[in-house]
């Protein structure tokens, strides 16, 4: 079987770095003082009175998922980053570029390095994961998701990563870029939403009829499909209870059109997941065209 | 082998390289000389596919570089001045890694960069991370790995640049080695005195414009002329200019105290007539012989523009250098110095700080 050989190649001089083991070390800290931390607050709100505390101990599982997927998505943007303008910075990058490689297979075999990486991360991970299953009652098909997850946010944390590495020069540039480019998802998708509200409340102040005192967010919910907070969020409540968010945490009183739909079972994640799969291979042929030497038309004189 | 015809590249309204044409037959060690900034790295980076022409065409082993990049690509072995290497990679790991690029089996890889490592000398190198290499070794190395796929074209971009003499000397004997395998080189460089000991071919580049191109006999022919004679002598000094002025085919250059330059068209049987002639008028000559030049002269003559190549670029000769609008040869190298043809190159001097600055 043919393995890209800039996963091969880079797994294996990352792995050589000491740069890998601080990394997992790092990891495995922070998840151990948020596990513990966790366990001290649950027990600290446990009373002797409390029927069964263990049933408390679940939240053990979404505090340490939570936990594992904000840093994936910390460090893999900054581990990708580096991935293109690194080679350009290397001067490595037009050797590349004169072998048989395609810009695609380069652009794919740098984000399945990544992806490679993310997951010896998530496998290391699992000692202190597999706590939360001992002590919290879940059930072991929620780990299977889990990883699930895990490997979508790095996709797409890594194809992020990715395009803003083809489009800088600079490393330091791509990563700082790749966190605009997050911003941009976790706050952008929240701007019509923020945007109807003021309008809103601007109509409620000036008296207009128009307004009927009930806010019809859900109009312009939909671009929350993009917003990875609110997938982890979906994610989390859809373990913990069975139910969307939506049906969860929102008066879906009166609620139509495409949310009440996507409301319904595991729609809205499952939908939320297409489109973030659909936006990272976008980001990945772009990056790929983006470092295409010759990618424009030959203008003929 | 390669082909190149009538390229053009502009960065904005900046034209790096103007209407260049040239072919470069298989076997050749070719030298790409010229000032900074005069197109070579642009003219090479087109030819490797790392770079769009405006417009004009590349062919290399008769496949079409411009519309088949992928088997463009395998037709092309390329060392970069600058030697870029990654952290915590042997030398072996360094090969295998390109062959694998090139889809090659693991034995095939192994067995022919085994040949490779030692024919570069870098045989007890395998297991040596390649950080730890001297510049010399990495540039070797480098070169190696451009023929890891086995190119028809293997092209180096200033590969002495920051090496020691020692190692430019090994990088020379190296690619000479490579020349007598019949590999096809094209290597651009400032150093031209060891171009001029290694390429059987070189082309000239000012200013976006391939100014001389061909073998590097012909060309020097060409600019420093089989048609400039210097004649020595003792006695008979206003005797032998009437001789040589009343000569139909002749033209005084210069006259000294001892020593005549003449321009002339006349064939060897003609000068031995015009000698014999001084000599029967009892002028005393010394000696007679045609201009010598080298690679540095040529260099400076053309790229300062007196009067070296000029019109429509034909340089003719033996060596088979064929101008588009001039002259043609039997064959080797063409150069098309179409470029030149309206008389770009007739400022004198108008290059002379860039090119003394690289020389």
């Amino acid at each position: 079987m043919w393995l890209n050989p800039i996963v091969k190649k880079d797994v294996k001089v990352q792995s050589r770095s000491m740069k890998i083991c601080f990394g997992v070390l790092a990891y495995e800290l922070i998840l151990a003082l948020v596990f513990f931390l966790a366990m001290f607050i649950i027990q600290e709100n446990s009373t002797y009175y409390t029927d069964n505390i263990y049933s408390d101990l679940v939240g053990l599982y979404p505090v340490l998922a939570i936990t594992q997927f904000v840093i994936l998505g910390v460090i893999v943007p900054v581990r990708t980053a580096s991935a293109i303008s690194g080679e350009k910075e290397r001067q490595t990058f037009d050797i590349m570029m004169t072998t048989a490689m395609t810009p695609f297979s380069v652009i794919t075999g740098k984000v399945m390095t990544a992806i490679v990486q993310s997951m010896l991360f998530i496998a290391a991970s699992l000692p202190i994961m597999a706590l939360s299953f001992v002590v919290g009652g879940m059930s072991w098909s929620y780990l299977f998701w889990f990883f699930a997850i895990a490997l979508l946010i790095s996709i797409f944390s890594a194809s992020i990563g990715i395009l803003c590495s083809s489009l800088c020069k600079k490393s330091v540039s791509a990563v700082i870029m790749s966190y605009g480019f997050y911003l941009i998802f976790f706050i952008g998708t929240l701007v019509p939403i923020i945007l109807y509200e003021i309008y809103s409340i601007n109509y409620w102040y000036t008296g207009s009829s128009v307004y009927s005192g009930k806010s019809y967010w859900e109009n312009v919910a939909l671009p929350l499909l993009l917003n990875p907070a609110v997938y982890l969020a979906e994610f989390v409540t859809l373990v913990m209870t069975g139910e969307s968010i939506w049906n969860n945490s929102f008066d879906m009183t009166g609620v139509g059109g495409p949310i009440r739909f996507l409301a319904g079972g595991n729609r809205w994640i499952i939908t939320s997941t297409i489109l973030f799969l659909a936006v990272s291979f976008l980001f990945l042929r772009l990056a790929a065209r983006r470092i295409d030497p010759v990618r424009k038309s030959i203008k003929k004189r | 082998m390669l082909h190149i015809d009538h390229l053009y590249k502009n960065y904005g309204k900046f034209q790096a390289v103007k209407d260049v044409t040239l072919h470069i037959p298989r076997g050749d060690l070719f030298g790409f000389v010229g000032p900074n900034g005069a197109g070579k790295t642009t003219t090479i980076r087109m030819v490797c596919g790392l770079m769009l022409p405006a417009s004009g065409s590349i062919t290399i082993n008769g496949v079409d570089a411009l519309n088949h990049r992928k088997e463009l690509r395998k037709q092309i072995g390329y060392v970069p001045d600058f030697f870029g290497v990654y952290d915590n990679l042997k030398v072996k790991e360094y090969m295998d890694f390109y062959g694998s690029m090139y889809r090659m089996s693991s034995g095939e890889i192994e067995r022919i960069s085994d040949d490779l490592l030692e024919l570069v000398n870098l045989s007890d190198k395998k297991e040596v991370f390649v950080d730890t290499l001297s510049r010399g070794m990495k540039q070797r190395l480098c070169v190696a790995r451009a023929l890891i796929h086995n190119p028809a074209l293997l092209v180096l971009d200033e590969p002495n640049s920051g090496l020691d003499p020692r190692a430019r000397v090994e990088m020379k004997e190296l690619l000479l080695n490579l020349k007598s395998m019949g590999k096809t080189i094209v290597i651009s460089s400032h150093i031209l005195s060891e171009l001029s000991e290694m390429c059987n071919s070189i082309g000239i580049m000012d200013h976006g414009n391939l100014v001389a191109a061909g073998r590097i006999e012909d060309v020097m022919d060409h600019v420093f002329g089989n048609d400039q004679l210097i004649i020595t002598l003792e006695e008979g000094r206003e005797t032998a200019l009437r001789i040589a002025s009343e000569h139909a085919k002749v033209k005084v250059r210069s006259a000294g105290e001892h020593e005549i330059r003449l321009s002339h068209t006349m064939t060897k049987q003609e000068i031995a007539r015009m000698i014999g002639t001084m000599i029967a008028h009892d002028v005393v000559v010394t000696g007679f012989h045609k201009q010598e030049g080298n690679l540095e002269t040529l260099f400076m003559r053309v790229t300062e523009g007196d009067g070296g190549i000029e019109g429509d670029g034909g340089i003719e000769g033996d060596g088979g250098i064929e101008g588009d609008g001039g002259g043609e040869g039997d064959g080797g190298i063409e150069g098309d110095d179409g470029g030149e043809s309206n008389g770009g190159k007739t400022g004198k001097g108008e290059n002379k700080d860039v090119a003394e600055s690289d020389c």
